[in-house]
């Protein structure tokens, strides 16, 4: 029971860095970054490459550093290339989807064309086992359930404390009012897509650090995002992260108790449900 | 006069299109293009089909692909588990694949936008769940192998080079024919009115919910039949064909081509096809090359490869009355 709790936890705290970030982009651009698992992707390689003897060799603690710092650059250069030139045309939405596929297209292509596709392996942040309550856990397991939500809880304070922070929600619920009190929009959008490429970028090193790298690594937690963001109700932050945590959950006990080939399609029930009650999500408000 | 004019191309074009179809599977028969031939025919079959609902009417459905998968399943598992006759099993296959499509967009449909997109992604990830966890009907993650050939009173299509290339080129053909029959229909109009200005269509008197649960499911029927040719003509139902990169090579195959053309997609559908194959040597990077693309057509030529050939100027005259691809168009508000 404990094991199935610790793990139910951990998932719902990778769920909920990466759906938080889609949501925040979505709250406040509009539209959805389908490249987003990538970028979770990209960061763990960029860790891993700039940490192991078998690239720069420079040590986890640079190697973490390093990637968050790539994943602000990464995350400019997608909004540049992939969403910018969109942005206020009629069918920005459909159009960013398109390239946003696209670039995660290239950029899994470009990494495995670089790195071959073999697995890689990063070194955990934390190592060992800590015992609570009976049930022994990894130490970087327990990381993650503390880190996500320290993590969540900061940028939480960063966007209800912090100006550019306040900015971001003014331009999310009205981008012209916001320009006439003198934000810049375009400044917004750049800092918006570096935030949530920097929480892909931090999940990435976490998950490497439980499993393996590898170029696809990133489509599993983009697709169990997309439930995530789904069942809370995008553009929701509340709303996403209580999401995470319940398919996190759900996913657990339903991997345990009915089997792991039919969780997805317990999920998929589940999903359903709650469109049919509640088409917006849980806590999503209609578009 | 002018009339005329249309009229004499319109016919050419239909007799070279014929006349191509007729003589290809005579010139290539080589195994590798014949191969590939018969899969560009098939995919521009699903494409052209998609256009439909991604083009015309303009729902982000991404569970078109899951319909082709679902056809070439229904036709390996209903032959091989149940000893269904060959033939019959298409039928079947049209029937699951429509009530599927039904049910799940009626479903799907309740929501909007981005919203759509993320619960029919989800489906597709259903069926290859659902793929894995009933191995014992399915054949898990191998798929299925041996499905038998399709045969029209004994004579067997896999015995004679040609006529699985005559039978998904007449496949192609009847299908571009119902689709432009369809989009450019009362009921295709009414797609691209709730398309453009909902509020207004419906306002009009069109139900929105249920022109766009028919669309998908009348875009499915063909689709669901290329399905099942693709499960007879390679004698094997893979989970390959859920696969993410299946979605988006089709995928850009509707809008390199053109969204809402319907033959904009047939066009790009051979052309990525063949190209993707021929740059074999490239390995990754076609992929590659294919992204670059894809970003490049929606930022420099959002029509399309078919918009090109509106930049004739007597045909853009011809055409200035018509509907617009959705893509095509900026923001007029």
């Amino acid at each position: 029971m404990g094991a199935i709790i610790v793990s139910g936890l951990v998932s719902g705290a990778l769920y909920a860095l990466v759906a938080a970030g889609l949501s925040l982009i979505w709250g406040s651009l509009g539209v959805f970054n389908f490249a987003h698992g990538v970028l979770l992707m990209t960061g763990a390689y960029a860790a891993w490459w700039i940490s192991s003897p078998d690239g720069l060799g420079l040590g986890l603690g640079i190697g973490i550093v390093g990637a968050l710092a790539f994943m602000v650059v990464l995350g400019l250069v997608v909004y540049l290339l992939l969403v910018r030139p969109w942005i206020g045309k009629a069918n920005a939405e459909l159009a960013v989807i398109m390239t946003t596929i696209a670039g995660s297209i290239f950029l899994q292509n470009l990494i495995l064309e670089i790195f071959g596709g073999r697995y890689k392996t990063i070194d955990q942040v934390v190592t060992g086992t800590v015992a609570i309550g009976g049930t022994t856990i990894q130490a970087q397991n327990l990381l993650v359930i503390i880190l996500a939500p320290v993590l969540l809880i900061a940028m939480w304070l960063f966007l209800t404390r912090n100006r550019t922070g306040l900015a971001i929600r003014a331009v999310a619920q009205n981008q012209d009012a916001a320009q006439l009190f003198g934000i810049g929009v375009e400044r917004i959008y750049i800092a918006t897509f570096s935030v949530s490429a920097v929480l892909a970028g931090v999940a990435g090193i976490l998950l490497g650090g439980l499993f393996n790298i590898s170029p696809d690594m990133g489509t599993d937690p983009l697709l169990r995002a997309f439930v995530v963001v789904v069942f809370g109700g995008l553009g929701s932050l509340p709303g996403t992260i209580l999401g995470a945590y319940a398919i996190g959950m759900i996913e657990a006990f339903s991997s345990y108790y009915i089997g792991i080939y039919w969780t997805p399609v317990v999920l998929f029930v589940v999903l359903i449900g709650v469109l049919v009650v509640r088409p917006t999500g849980l806590m999503g408000r209609p578009t | 006069m002018k009339k005329d004019w249309t009229r004499i191309g319109r016919i050419a074009s239909i007799v070279v299109v014929l006349a191509v179809a007729a003589v290809a599977p005579l010139v290539l028969t080589g195994g590798v293009a014949q191969n590939l031939a018969v899969l560009s025919i098939l995919y521009a079959v699903v494409a052209s089909n998609w256009d439909l609902t991604l083009g015309y009417a303009g729902i982000f459905n991404f569970a078109h692909v899951a319909f082709f998968g679902i056809g070439s399943y229904v036709a390996a598992i209903a032959t091989l588990q149940f000893g269904v006759p060959v033939w019959l099993d298409l039928i079947l296959a049209v029937v699951v694949v429509v009530a599927v499509g039904g049910l799940v967009s009626a479903l799907a449909l309740r929501l909007r936008g981005i919203y759509v997109a993320l619960v029919t992604f989800a489906l597709t990830q259903l069926c290859v769940a659902l793929i894995n966890s009933a191995k014992d009907i399915t054949g898990g993650p191998v798929g299925l192998i041996g499905v038998p050939d399709l045969e029209i009173r004994g004579f067997e299509l896999g015995s004679e080079p040609h006529a699985y290339f005559y039978a998904a080129e007449v496949l192609l053909i009847l299908s571009t024919i119902a689709m432009r029959w369809l989009a450019t229909s009362h009921f295709g109009l009414s797609l691209v009115a709730l398309r453009d200005y909902e509020a207004y269509a419906v306002a009009r008197g069109i139900p929105a919910r249920r022109q766009r649960v028919l669309a998908i499911m009348a875009s499915s029927i063909p689709t669901s039949l290329a399905g099942c040719l693709y499960a007879h003509y390679l004698i094997v139902a893979s989970p390959d064909v859920f696969s993410f990169s299946l979605t988006t090579l089709l995928l850009s195959m509707v809008l390199v081509g053109g969204a809402g053309t319907i033959y904009g997609p047939i066009v790009a559908a051979i052309v990525l096809t063949v190209g993707t194959e021929g740059l074999h040597q490239l390995g990754n990077i076609r992929y590659m090359i294919v992204a670059v693309l894809i970003v490049l057509t929606l930022r420099f030529l959002p029509g399309g490869l078919w918009s090109l050939w509106t930049l004739v100027p007597a045909i853009r005259r011809r055409r200035a009355t018509r509907v617009p691809s959705p893509l095509a168009e900026e923001a007029s508000s």
